[in-house]
């Protein structure tokens, strides 16, 4: 009887296991179907619906299905226990049920008036993730593909803008949709739509934060495949990863805002102890994440790991993985921790890597960037029909609209305005229309908004949210290229053509205005550059001046100590092939046909190739950063990287 | 960051156990739907309530503790591994051969794990007991009502009841405790993967009839022969005195199925480095692979023996036969799903055009083979077996529909995929030996099983081999069999069945024996096979292209029965029969349907089924047709195999002429001597993997050397 019973519920365990297996086929079905789509799309070059957009119309679809053709079921789990004995919440129970004792665990509190939806359709219910889930899995690749793949020579010389738009931006968007959005809350009480108190000036401030994630990645593929301008391409992707980090780290901030007598009332102490928050969770994390970095760099530098590509591989892996983890343990934010990680490993340690291994982190990071991105979209065309508790108001969701709108253009035309004042080559208004156009959301607002959805504010936020989402990606995705028509920004842009100064472009731009925007317009890059060819780079990796040269007398020993014997050899070149050759950037591994691992061939021919090119040395940093982006033009043609 | 700092700010902050399967959360819900929703959520929501809000800042500020924690403990699995990828480094620089990454990761666990149990202070559980008596069954979710909120709880498991007090334990240890199932939904199944996708496909469908027997008939009786040896042993326990709880005959066949599991990935490693006899390797990695596949079966279907009558460990036919039909239902449905997947995956990859996009096609590629899991996990089949089928096919059909780059992408994600989780397992087993709280020493019972493994694998490999000696032609020769022997390493598959279940006496017993032969396998056994190889006379160095020995090889030691050059064409016409009627169906009708390679269709099928034969036929299979070229250049094309991956830069460089070299030389040897229709055959063979040469000058290399 005993042993009946046992059987019985180990069967239920089994049973409940295969749930599982089934959830997550459907999702690897629906994902499969998305690619072979967008393998369709792509091959009749239909530009109109990104991968994305297809993920998320496959959700929609499996949504309708699983909602309305899906018997609603029981979940066993009917019954409440009361426990008069409990004062608080064990997090683990022990429950003897006729002699046979079992084991929980705590899962989460239920408020009162989610429980009778709680117990509707059991299959809708295993669809549902568990919020965590996007900040622990999905998003660090997605993230750190991002920091990975920047292009460096755009995105320092633009530094400066990037950083304006990225920081200062997002708290003008938060601030003006959190405005709005109350003006809004207000009325919707006025119109007795809401009870009053409910909705608090907090939560709107969240909402801001939270839209202000822009995640224009439909754009950008668009972008990459029809060779736009690379400063706006730059502009857009530095933004958006950089606003990532800001809005989440803001929207943790904004939530821990709690001020001690009148909970929703303004109080100095609690704001600044949120700045404060703020600064420290985002200094922590991007030093957490760089130290990691710089770690990698040092380990690939000194051990002659790159005899072992796999090897290198895992521990570049591990060591990227690490970063998120130190920094979630710390308390600090692993995102943003995974995306500077992201940026420095492309800097330094990218070039310590054996050229396998390059190839091999990127092609592995950008396969789990693509897996992560289709299932979140995909998840949230689901989300619109299987999460119980949408809650569609449609004030709110004008509110929303509009306040996109209106806060886009607040982050975009009087910072653009600012920055014009600074920088010599201008950024056009057919730009500003652009970046305007691109406020697109995309997964990072989607997983703010789902992991808190307790309340009915939060959920009414999930649920515009997720129209957001939707509108922007299908609407603004789709009108990607109509409006790179319609605002003539030129397309087709080859890095060659910038390396020759082509005066082809019918746009404004002339040579002569080239070089001096690139001398002048980004001072802070070339502080950073200079600090960073000086000691950085040869602290960090084989190449750069040998330490011995740059540093002071003093620190001898260690100079000795820490620059590679290749920097050595290197000085005997001309100085600013040199140059070249440390610059090696991404895009190289493309480039390579040497099949030895080793980086002294490479960098032979490199040189070889390059020397021609750069005669002056007026040129070098034209000549250098300029192959950096090679990457667009030899990506179309795939069959070279065989011979790696 | 040292793994003990991590180890030591755990218990500073341990606060409350949530249960370990949480700690895997970045890992566990990707691939284990029980973990979708089975996380922490942190988020309890502003409510306008005063009094509950502190309240609610608690219950946040736990969950928050746990996730750090979470984080701790992964972060702790994460730098073992990253030190133990740099020793390894170290070892290989220097060609240190005794100790294997895998060896070296559970070294790294061990002490890690004694850090833990013996450095950190033991916290007491928060546990409560609740009796209840209004239901009689386990609810898998729990909606608890305190003091007027609710609460969800969910079914982690059952505690036999004398556990009770034990499962209050120190917080840290049952933190890198994982739930058992992770290994075989996460950590086994790109293992196996990896396994099948790079067995190499000619040796092994040459050996096919003596792997198979090896791995069916051998597992078989080896499982028999242990349990039986066990079964003695626990006879003998119960006469001292030493026994101290149930143990059944079954129980000891399960322990036979799950130690005959070999993994012999030390020896295996140190075969490739030393390019040890092909055919050796083909025999144990093929025997191994299988292996895994057959003793995971086995062991559910002995887990299901449930006899009718009222004595339930008594031996009932009707159960028996109903335990023999599970197995072979679980083996061929497994089979059956993860071939259909894998030639699903070549048709689509066949009738699109996807190469052009390497990174779609990449990811097509890891969905369907995961999907071949999952499908079998949700039909009640095994996951495991599955994928390792769906991999075998994958190599030897989608491959050749691959563009290069996805092959070459392929290849490396697995192989990287592969490695981690290996070594995770290695090094959680490690840990296990000090932080798993329920070991079961018991010297008898390990004795008994050190001796039965070892007469278990004599058992299997002597007698076995000698009856395929009656059919082989290439025999098996005496330093193999030795070598087979002594390779009965025992690794990841039988640690993950045996830790599967530790709920009985018994089976914790099992689990603490099983780690034990493992560690000693492993080190011992994988140390010493540099040593073994060159004591039994096994020749290493052998590329694998020049398969038939040259006659002035100094190192031959294989017993020959004739001449040596026509030794080795009469071995390949008739060792394996087996192989060649496969190959002539697969090589006329299977290649061509899901390949672009091949024969067109059109010639090879009957006149009547001509227009689904054009549907089915891939344009460029007409392109090959063409009489300019040779037959044989056209094989080299689509024959591309997975030896690359092996070969490392290293060996590319070194082999790269002399190898190239000696396998055309061959190959025009063959082709002015041969003229008979087995001719086609064997060249295609000879020349199915040229790692090096069919690398840079694919098409252009015969014509090249006849030059």
């Amino acid at each position: 009887m005993e042993r009946q019973q046992r059987f019985m519920s180990e069967k239920d365990e089994y049973r409940f296991q295969h749930q599982g297996a089934v959830e997550l086929l459907v999702f690897n079905f629906l994902l499969i179907l998305t690619i072979l789509t967008i393998w369709l799309f792509k091959n009749h070059r239909f530009r109109f619906l990104h991968e994305t957009g297809g993920a998320m119309v496959y959700g929609l679809i499996m949504g309708l299905i699983l909602r309305y053709a899906t018997a609603p079921t029981d979940i066993e789990s009917g019954t409440v226990y009361d426990c008069g004995k409990l004062a608080f919440s064990p997090s683990t129970l022990l429950i003897n049920i006729t002699d046979q004792v079992y084991e929980y665990k705590y899962k989460r509190e239920i408020s009162q008036h989610n429980i009778s939806p709680h117990q509707g359709n059991a299959i809708l219910e295993k669809m549902t993730f568990d919020p965590e889930i996007f900040f622990n899995v999905l998003l660090p690749p997605i993230i750190f593909h991002a920091g990975y793949s920047l292009k460096k020579r755009h995105f320092f010389q633009n530094l400066g803008s990037i950083l304006t738009y990225a920081f200062l931006g997002t708290a003008i968007s938060c601030i003006v949709i959190g405005l709005i959005m109350y003006g809004f809350v207000k009325a919707m009480v006025y119109a007795g739509q809401l009870k009053n108190g409910d909705f608090h000036f907090t939560d709107c401030l969240f909402f801001g934060s939270l839209m202000s994630a822009t995640d224009p990645v439909t754009v950008l593929a668009i972008f990459h495949e029809l060779h736009v301008d690379l400063d706006l391409y730059t502009l857009l992707f530095g933004e958006s990863v950089l606003n990532d980090a800001v809005a989440i780290v803001l929207t943790y901030s904004i939530s821990i805002y709690s001020p001690k007598e009148n909970p929703n009332a303004f109080d100095a102490a609690a704001f600044f102890q949120s700045v404060g928050n703020f600064l420290g969770i985002f200094a922590g994390s991007f030093a957490m994440g760089s130290a990691y970095a710089v770690v990698t760099a040092l380990l690939t530098k000194f051990t002659k790991l790159c005899e072992f590509p796999m090897l290198e591989t895992g521990l570049f892996f591990l060591l990227s993985w690490s970063a998120f983890l130190s920094a979630e343990a710390a308390g600090l934010t692993g995102i943003v921790a995974v995306l500077f990680c992201g940026v420095t490993q492309a800097h330094y340690t990218y070039n310590n890597l054996s050229l396998d291994s390059k190839m091999r982190t990127k092609q592995l990071f950008e396969f789990m960037n693509f897996l992560a991105e289709n299932v979140i979209f995909c998840y949230m065309g689901l989300a619109l029909f299987t999460f119980q508790n949408h809650i569609f108001n449609a004030l709110f969701i004008l509110g929303a609209f509009l306040a996109i709108f209106v806060a886009r253009a607040c982050n975009i035309y009087p910072l653009s305005f600012l920055l014009n004042l600074g920088r010599k080559q201008k950024i056009p208004w057919n730009f500003q229309h652009m970046m305007m156009f691109s406020g697109l959301r995309g997964a990072i607002a989607f997983a703010l908004a789902i992991r808190d959805t307790e309340s009915q504010p939060k959920q009414m936020m999930f649920t515009t949210t997720l129209l957001l989402v939707f509108f922007t990606v299908w609407v603004f995705g789709g009108g990607t290229t109509p409006m790179l028509t319609w605002l003539q920004i030129r397309v087709g842009v080859e890095l060659e053509e910038e390396l020759k100064e082509a005066p082809t472009s019918h746009q404004e731009a002339n040579s002569l205005e080239k070089n001096t925007t690139k001398t002048e317009s980004a001072w802070l890059f070339r502080m950073w550059y200079g600090f960073d060819h000086k000691y950085l780079k040869p602290i960090l990796t084989h190449s750069g001046p040998p330490l011995t040269t740059t540093l002071p007398e003093w620190c001898g020993p260690i100079s000795r100590l820490l620059t590679s014997p290749q920097a050595y050899g290197e000085q005997l070149k001309e100085e600013d092939v040199e140059c070249i050759v440390n610059q090696d950037e991404l895009a190289m591994s493309y480039q390579e046909q040497a099949p030895s691992p080793c980086r002294p061939p490479a960098s032979l021919s490199l040189a070889q190739k390059a020397s021609p090119q750069t005669p002056s040395k007026d040129n070098i940093y034209e000549g250098d950063l300029g192959l950096g982006g090679y990457e667009l033009k030899l990506e179309q043609t795939p069959g070279q990287s065989q011979l790696n | 960051m040292e793994p003990g700092d991590a180890a030591r700010l755990g218990p500073g902050r341990a606060a409350r156990a949530l249960p370990p399967r949480l700690l895997l959360l970045p890992l566990l819900p990707l691939l284990l739907g029980r973990g979708l929703r089975a996380a922490a959520s942190a988020s309890t929501g502003a409510a306008a309530d005063d009094s509950s809000a502190m309240e609610e800042l608690a219950t946040e500020k736990e969950a928050e503790e746990s996730h750090r924690q979470d984080s701790v403990s992964l972060l702790t699995f994460i730098l073992l591994l990253t030190l133990t990828i740099l020793t390894i480094w170290l070892f290989k620089h220097r060609r240190v051969r005794f100790l294997h990454e895998t060896g070296l990761a559970m070294i790294y666990g061990l002490i890690v794990g004694v850090i833990l149990r013996y450095g950190t202070p033991a916290t007491s559980g928060h546990d409560k007991s609740l009796s209840c008596t209004q239901e009689d069954r386990a609810f898998s979710t729990l909606l608890v009502n305190v003091s007027g909120k609710f609460f969800e709880y969910t079914l982690k498991g059952e505690i036999s009841p004398g556990k009770i007090n034990s499962v209050e334990q120190n917080d840290m240890l049952r933190k890198v405790t994982f739930d058992p199932e992770v290994f075989f939904n996460i950590l086994l199944p790109p293992i196996i993967f990896h396994a099948g996708y790079s067995l190499k496909k000619r040796h092994f469908f040459r050996n096919l009839g003596s792997i198979l027997a090896y791995a069916f008939l051998g597992t078989a009786v080896s499982c028999f022969i242990i349990g039986n040896l066990m079964y003695g042993v626990v006879k003998l326990m119960k006469i001292v005195g030493q026994l101290s709880d149930k143990f059944y005959y079954t129980d000891c066949l399960f322990f036979g199925a799950i130690i005959s599991a070999t993994d012999p990935v030390t020896v295996l490693a140190i075969f490739n480095e030393l390019h040890a006899d092909v055919d050796l390797y083909a025999l144990l990695f093929g025997e191994s692979v299988l292996n895994d596949a057959v003793a995971i079966v086995l062991s559910s279907s002995i887990v299901a023996y449930q006899p009718a009558g009222l004595n339930t460990h008594a031996f009932d036919a009707a159960a028996f036969f109903k335990s023999v039909g599970i197995f072979l239902g679980i083996f061929s449905g497994s089979f059956t799903m993860g071939a259909v997947t894998g030639v699903v995956t070549a048709l689509v990859t066949k009738f699109t055009k996807l190469h052009c996009f390497p990174l779609l096609e990449t990811a097509l590629f890891f969905l369907m083979s995961w999907s071949t899991f999952l499908l079998a996990e949700a039909c009640g089949f095994t996951g495991v077996v599955a994928v390792l089928f769906c991999g075998i096919t994958q190599a030897h059909y989608t491959y050749n529909n691959l563009s290069v780059e996805s092959r070459s992408r392929t290849k490396q994600l697995f192989e990287v995929l592969h490695f981690l989780a290996e070594n995770f397992i290695f090094s959680y087993m490690g840990l296990a030996l000090f932080t798993f709280q329920k070991h079961v020493f018991s010297p008898v019972f390990i004795i008994g099983a050190f001796v039965a493994i070892f007469l278990g694998r004599a058992a299997h490999i002597y007698p076995l081999s000698f009856f395929l000696n009656l059919g082989r032609r290439h025999k098996i020769g005496w330093n193999f069999q030795h070598m087979m022997m002594f390779s009965g390493l025992r690794g990841a598959m039988a640690f993950a069945l045996a830790i599967r279940d530790t709920a009985s006496y018994a089976r914790q017993m099992m689990f603490t024996t099983t780690l034990l032969i493992v560690f000693f396998t492993v080190w011992v056994i994988g140390g010493g096979t540099t040593p073994m190889l060159s004591w039994l006379n096994i020749r290493v160095g052998v590329d694998p292209d020049q398969d038939p020995p040259p006659n002035n090889d100094s190192f031959q030691v294989l017993q020959g029965d004739g001449p040596d050059s026509a030794r080795g064409n009469r071995t390949k016409q008739e060792s394996a029969w087996l192989f060649r009627l496969w190959y002539s169906f697969d090589h006329n009708y299977l290649k061509p349907i899901l390949t672009h390679s091949g024969p067109p269709l059109t010639t090879t099928l009957p006149a009547w089924c001509g227009l689904l034969a054009r549907c089915l036929t891939s344009p460029q299979v007409y392109d090959n047709q063409e009489p300019l070229r040779e037959e044989d250049s056209d094989f080299i094309l689509t024959e591309g195999d997975l030896t690359l991956t092996y070969g490392g830069d290293s060996t590319v460089t070194a082999n790269g002429s002399s190898g190239s070299h000696t396998a055309s030389t061959s190959l025009e040897g063959s082709r002015r001597t041969k003229s008979s229709s087995e001719e086609v055959l064997d060249r295609a063979l000879g020349m199915g993997d040229q790692p090096v040469s069919s690398r840079g000058t694919r098409l252009v290399f015969p014509l090249e050397d006849n030059a």
